[in-house]
C-alpha cells in the first residue's frame, strides 16, 4: 500500500476537532531524533535533566521535584496525558490501545493477590482489580475468560509463566476486540502487525529458552485470525523456516533480523518492527481531525517515552553510548 | 401565459431563493463549526493563539451572507420587496430556481470545505505561530468559489429578471 494511497482514506471526523486541536499544541513537544542523540553525546550526566524541559515531562521535572526512578515518572507521564486526550475523545478506543500493556500488567498483580497497582489504571478500574486481588473474579474481562488454558479454580497453583502467557493471550484477543471495533483501516492494519509481530517474539523468546510450544498454543488460544498463525509456528521449531509461515511485511521484518547475530535478533526484530509501525502509524498525521490522529499521537508518544526511558536510564546507568544510539526507535517526527 | 403558469413561475422563483439562502447558510454553521471545535482544542493548550485563529474561524460565515444576498436580489428583482410583482414565466421560474439551487449548493459545499481548510490551518498555527498569515490562504482560496458562484447568481437573477425577455412573452 502507498503512502499517498493510505492518506487518500483518511476522512475528517469534526467530532473529533477538539481532541485534534489540542494535539496540534502537544505535538511540538516531540522530540525530534537529533535531540536523542544529543542527549546521549552529552559528557556531562547532570546536564541530561535540564534538556527535558521541552519534553512531555516538562511538568514533572519542576525544579525541586524529587523522583526516584525515572521509568516510573516516564509511566506516569504517558499515563496521566492518555487519560486527559481519551476523556476528550468520541471514542476511548484509540487510547485504550495504548493503555492495554500496563493494563494487564496490573491485572496480573491483582491476579497474584496484589492490592497495589504497579501503573496508573486505565482500561480496568481500580474497583474490578481490588476485587480480583481480594479473590473475586466474577467481573474479569471477557478477553480473559475465553482463554482455552485459563481456569479461576487453578489460580492458587497457577505457574507464574503459565499466568504471564494467559495474559498475553488475553492482551492480544483485547486489542483484536477494540482495533475490529473502530473501522480504521490504519489502525486494522498496524493493530494486525503488531499483534503478528508480538507471537512470533514470544515464541521465539520461548525457543531461545526452551520451553515447550504446546504450552504457548495451549494457552495463548483462541486467537481469531491469529489462531493459524500459532498452529504453525508451535508446529516447526525452527524460526528460520518462520518468515515464510508469517508472510507479508512482518516476516520480511523478520528475514531481515534472522540475518543478526544469535544474541541480537530477537532484540533486533522487536526494534525493527517498533519502527515499522511507527512509521505506519504516522499516517495518521495527515489527518485534520479524526481517530488516526488520536492514535497516531499516542504511538508516537508511547515511541518518545521509550527512547526517553532508553537515554535517561541508559546514561544514567552508564549504558555504552553506541548501544544507545543503536537502540533508538523511529519517532513520530 | 395562463394565471395559473405565472403562479407557478413566481413560486418556482421563490422557492430558488430560499433554497439559495437555506442551504448557504446551514453550510456555513457546518464549516465554522468545524474550524471552531479545532480551535478550542488549541486553545485549551495555548489561549493565546485566539486572536490567530478568529479570522479562520469566521471565514466559513460568509457563505451564509452570500446566499442571503442572493435570496433578497431575487426578491428584490421579481418585485416582492419593494416594486410591482412580475409577472414571471414557467420558463424564468424554472431558471431562477435552478439558479437559487445552484448558488445554494455551491455556498454549501464550499462553506464545509472551508471549515475543513480552516481546521487545517488552525492546527498550523497551533504548531508554528508565526504561520498564522499564511495558513489563512488556504481557506481563502476556498472563498473564491463562493464568491465566483455569487457573481454568477447575481448576473444570472439581474438578467433573467430583465423587462426585456418578458415584453417580447408579452407579460409586462
Amino acid at each position: 500500500m502507498t503512502r499517498e494511497g493510505m492518506s487518500a482514506r483518511l476522512k475528517n471526523f469534526p467530532s473529533w476537532g477538539f481532541v485534534s486541536g489540542r494535539l496540534s499544541v502537544l505535538e511540538e513537544r516531540f522530540a525530534g531524533k537529533d535531540f536523542f542523540t544529543a542527549l546521549i553525546a552529552l559528557e556531562n550526566l547532570g546536564d541530561v535533566v535540564p534538556h527535558l524541559q521541552d519534553t512531555f515531562l516538562r511538568e514533572y521535572l519542576a525544579p525541586g521535584t524529587a523522583w526516584e526512578d525515572f521509568s516510573s515518572l516516564a509511566d506516569r507521564c504517558l499515563h496521566e496525558t492518555a487519560l486527559s486526550i481519551r476523556a476528550e475523545c468520541p471514542s476511548s478506543i484509540p487510547v485504550d490501545l495504548f493503555l492495554l500493556p500496563h493494563d494487564y500488567l496490573n491485572l496480573k498483580c491483582a491476579l497474584l493477590r496484589e492490592t497495589v497497582s504497579p501503573f496508573p489504571r486505565g482500561v480496568f478500574h481500580e474497583e474490578l482489580l481490588q476485587a480480583v486481588a481480594h479473590g473475586e473474579h466474577g467481573d474479569l474481562p471477557e478477553t480473559l475468560r475465553q482463554g482455552e488454558g485459563w481456569s479461576v479454580t487453578d489460580m492458587a497453583q497457577i505457574d507464574p509463566v503459565d499466568l504471564d502467557i494467559i495474559l498475553d493471550g488475553a492482551y492480544m484477543r483485547h486489542l483484536i476486540m477494540l482495533s475490529s471495533a473502530m473501522d480504521s483501516e490504519l489502525m486494522a492494519g498496524y493493530m494486525h502487525e503488531r499483534i503478528q509481530a508480538h507471537i512470533v517474539t514470544v515464541f521465539w523468546r520461548a525457543a531461545k529458552q526452551h520451553f515447550p510450544f504446546r504450552r504457548f498454543q495451549q494457552h495463548l488460544l483462541p486467537m481469531g485470525e491469529f489462531t493459524a498463525l500459532i498452529n504453525d509456528l508451535a508446529g516447526q521449531g525452527n524460526p528460520e523456516l518462520w518468515p515464510a509461515m508469517v508472510g507479508g511485511g512482518v516476516g520480511d521484518v523478520l528475514s531481515e533480523a534472522l540475518e543478526k547475530e544469535n544474541g541480537e535478533q530477537v532484540a533486533g526484530f522487536t526494534l525493527k518492527m517498533a519502527n515499522r509501525l511507527m512509521g505506519r502509524a504516522k499516517e495518521g498525521r495527515l489527518q485534520t481531525a479524526g481517530p488516526e490522529r488520536v492514535f497516531s499521537f499516542m504511538a508516537g508518544m508511547s515511541a518518545e517515552m521509550a527512547n526517553l526511558k532508553l537515554v535517561v536510564s541508559g546514561r544514567l546507568s552508564r549504558i555504552e553510548r553506541g548501544l544507545l544510539r543503536q537502540r533508538l526507535r523511529e519517532g513520530y517526527v | 401565459m395562463t394565471p395559473e403558469l405565472i403562479e407557478v413561475g413566481r413560486g418556482l422563483a421563490y422557492a430558488g431563493a430560499g433554497l439559495a439562502f437555506g442551504l448557504a447558510g446551514s453550510g456555513s454553521a457546518w464549516g465554522i463549526a468545524i474550524a471552531s471545535h479545532q480551535a478550542a482544542g488549541v486553545m485549551r493548550e495555548k489561549p493565546e493563539l485566539f486572536g490567530r485563529m478568529l479570522v479562520m474561524i469566521a471565514l466559513p460565515g460568509t457563505q451564509g451572507f452570500y446566499g442571503f444576498i442572493a435570496a433578497i436580489l431575487m426578491m428584490t428583482q421579481t418585485g416582492l420587496i419593494g416594486g410591482s410583482v412580475l409577472k414571471i414565466s414557467l420558463g424564468t421560474g424554472i431558471a431562477l430556481f435552478g439558479v437559487g439551487l445552484g448558488c445554494g449548493i455551491a455556498q454549501f459545499v464550499s462553506a464545509i470545505n472551508q471549515g475543513n481548510a480552516s481546521a487545517a490551518g488552525i492546527s498550523l498555527v497551533a504548531r508554528r505561530p508565526e504561520a498564522a498569515g499564511r495558513a489563512i490562504l488556504f481557506p481563502a482560496f476556498v472563498e473564491t468559489y463562493a464568491v465566483v458562484a455569487l457573481l454568477a447568481t447575481i448576473l444570472f437573477i439581474t438578467f433573467l429578471t430583465q423587462p426585456l425577455p418578458l415584453e417580447y412573452l408579452n407579460l409586462q
